[in-house]
């Protein structure tokens, strides 16, 4: 039955989805809470007396009025500072698509089913895509909690972009994973192979923001994680080229998934 | 039993890695497994078997050579075939966290006739006496592989490739499946299993085809490889193997491979026992154990030719 391998997924994917949700809600709800701490004005004064290289790992660019408001100190303290920790989430799930399976051998019972390999992965894929929607919407959750608790005067609408943005970056990072699995095919030399890729892009993004007006700076144009720019989205909201290209990336690592997957052995 | 056949396996191999580096799992494998008949496919480990099963399944891809089931392409018309075939792998992983029934209806749906699949199945289970309520994680390896036979066989499949399915069921529960096996026999439906126990293949199957690195070497009714049957005796004598003993049963027609360890000699032996007994009788017998051959050794009594063969 079409439809059969999503709504397994999702049974078997909701406590995760919940965990990492409450975890990460829990850490926005913690910022926002911290900002009647801070003054924004000397938070400003204190952002400008920073190297490029240190605002760069905090994920800050040129825009620093941006972060002299209370907006501004959430982007940074959550969005910005937490851009690895949100990978982490769809790694877990892009590794569950096909390496795990196969790993472990359920995989040989699922495709000695009445299913083709294809239907498998954009079941999953879907699935595991949804649950990435739920984390986003309870990290959102927890920016209204923390408003709600803290007493604190934010502008949460402002920060729905800065939130939503998360679904498309968490998509291609899950996409990107499963492709890096169906090529690997072992599930720890997958592993090791994503972990180096976010890293290098983070080192790629943060080379990349402190360099510019540099030859180094074109570096930064190759990490993913430079379209996701919580200043930026603050600035300019839905920057729709960005999405589209992690939309569109995210399709192409797709296909690139099916075609490698339907080739090759299963479980060697 | 009809004639037209279920499986037909045509010139397939199987190299695993490329190059020098690449390893020869099957080599060249024409087979045909007649519908209505139980055949068991057997080889040591390492022989090919499980990496056939796999091919047939279309979960690897061959290197050379094709292979038809009901006359369909395993490649181009894998979801159709898989339809109508039931698998237990040898080493059978399930879902950990779900439970048995969870895993029934997850499979029934994917089968999509998730209800009358979980008739089937809740009989299958109940005749196995497996407790679908438990999760996989907390289910002893015997009532895993009970799970593996309900999920393989609940949608009544024409065929039943099965690799190594009693392995870990006790004894009772190996009888029902040898009665399950009669029945789908009786039902007009095909049996594909391998096996290295001789009992089971003895009890249940038709006939047999012998793998070996690779390799089939024969395919026989099982009452034809099964002549042969010879075992290995242990006599452990409470003071000293007699004198000339050895010798003596050396000399015997049914007697081969000798050998002594202090008060113990161990023999191959075919044939009936009473030449045996009769030579031993001279020295006082502490323990008598006879051993089942294995299947490669009756296997290989049967080509290399044997004292009385």
């Amino acid at each position: 039955m079409i439809g059969s391998v999503f709504i397994e997924t999702l049974k078997t994917t909701w406590k995760q989805m919940v965990y990492w949700g409450v975890g990460l809600s829990a850490m926005a709800i913690l910022v926002v809470i911290m900002v009647p701490l801070f003054n924004m004005q000397d938070m400003r004064n204190l952002l400008e007396s920073f190297p490029p290289v240190i605002l760069a790992m905090i994920g800050v660019g040129q825009e620093l009025e941006i972060f002299a408001t209370n907006e501004g100190f959430v982007a940074i303290g959550f969005f910005g500072k937490s851009a690895l920790i949100f990978a982490v989430y769809p790694v877990v799930m892009g590794m569950r698509i096909t390496a795990n399976e196969e790993d472990s051998g359920t995989m040989d019972v699922l495709l000695s089913l009445p299913i083709e390999r294809a239907r498998v992965i954009v079941e999953k894929f879907l699935a595991y895509g949804v649950s990435c929607v739920g984390v986003v919407l309870l990290i959102y959750l927890g920016l209204h909690i923390g408003v709600l608790f803290g007493g604190v005067e934010l502008d949460v609408l402002r920060l729905a972009e800065v939130t939503f943005y998360l679904i498309p970056l968490m998509v291609f990072i899950m996409a990107a994973t499963m492709l890096i699995a169906v090529l690997a095919r072992r599930r720890v030399v997958a592993l090791g192979i994503v972990t180096a890729f976010v890293i290098a892009s983070y080192m790629l993004q943060t080379i990349g923001l402190a360099a510019e007006g540099t030859v180094a700076e074109p570096l930064g144009v190759i990490s993913f994680l430079t379209y996701y720019n919580a200043g930026d989205i603050l600035a300019q909201g839905f920057i729709w080229p960005h999405i589209a290209g992690y939309v569109g990336l995210s399709v192409l690592l797709l296909l690139a998934s099916l075609y490698r997957y339907e080739r090759r052995d299963i479980g060697v | 039993m009809a004639s037209d056949s279920v499986i037909e396996i045509s010139g397939l191999s199987k190299t695993y890695g490329s190059g020098d580096k690449g390893t020869l799992a099957l080599n060249r494998l024409d087979l045909r497994v007649n519908r209505g008949e139980i055949f068991g496919y057997l080889g040591p480990n390492g022989a090919g078997k499980t990496t056939t099963i796999r091919l047939l399944l279309d979960l690897i891809r061959p290197s050379a050579g094709s292979a038809r089931i009901f006359g369909l392409d395993i490649r181009n018309d894998s979801v159709e075939i898989h339809r109508r075939i039931g698998f237990l792998p040898g080493e059978l992983t399930l879902w950990e966290g779900r439970t048995g029934r969870q895993i029934i209806d997850y499979v029934g749906s994917v089968r999509g006739d998730a209800k009358g699949i979980a008739k089937h199945a809740d009989e299958l289970a109940e005749r196995l006496n497996l407790d679908t309520s438990k999760r996989v994680r907390d289910l002893s390896s015997g009532n895993k592989r009970k799970l593996g036979l309900v999920i393989a066989m609940m949608h009544s499949p024409e065929l039943l490739i099965l690799d190594e399915p009693t392995g870990g069921l006790d004894p009772l529960v190996q009888q029902t499946f040898h009665e399950m096996m009669d029945e789908y026999r009786d039902k007009g439906k095909t049996v594909f299993l391998s096996s290295h126990v001789l009992s089971e293949v003895q009890a249940i199957c038709d006939r047999v085809g012998i793998l070996r690195d690779g390799e089939l070497k024969a395919v026989e009714s099982v009452e034809k490889i099964t002549n042969v049957e010879f075992h290995w005796v242990d006599v452990t004598f409470r003071d000293a193997i007699p004198a000339g003993l050895p010798q003596q049963l050396e000399a015997l027609p049914s007697i081969t491979d000798v050998s002594t360890n202090g008060a113990r000699i161990r023999m191959r032996m075919l044939g009936d026992f009473d030449p045996l007994l009769r030579a031993i009788s001279s020295g006082y017998v502490e323990t008598l154990h006879v051993e089942e051959p294995s299947l490669e050794e009756i296997f290989l009594a049967f080509y290399s030719g044997d004292k009385e063969s």
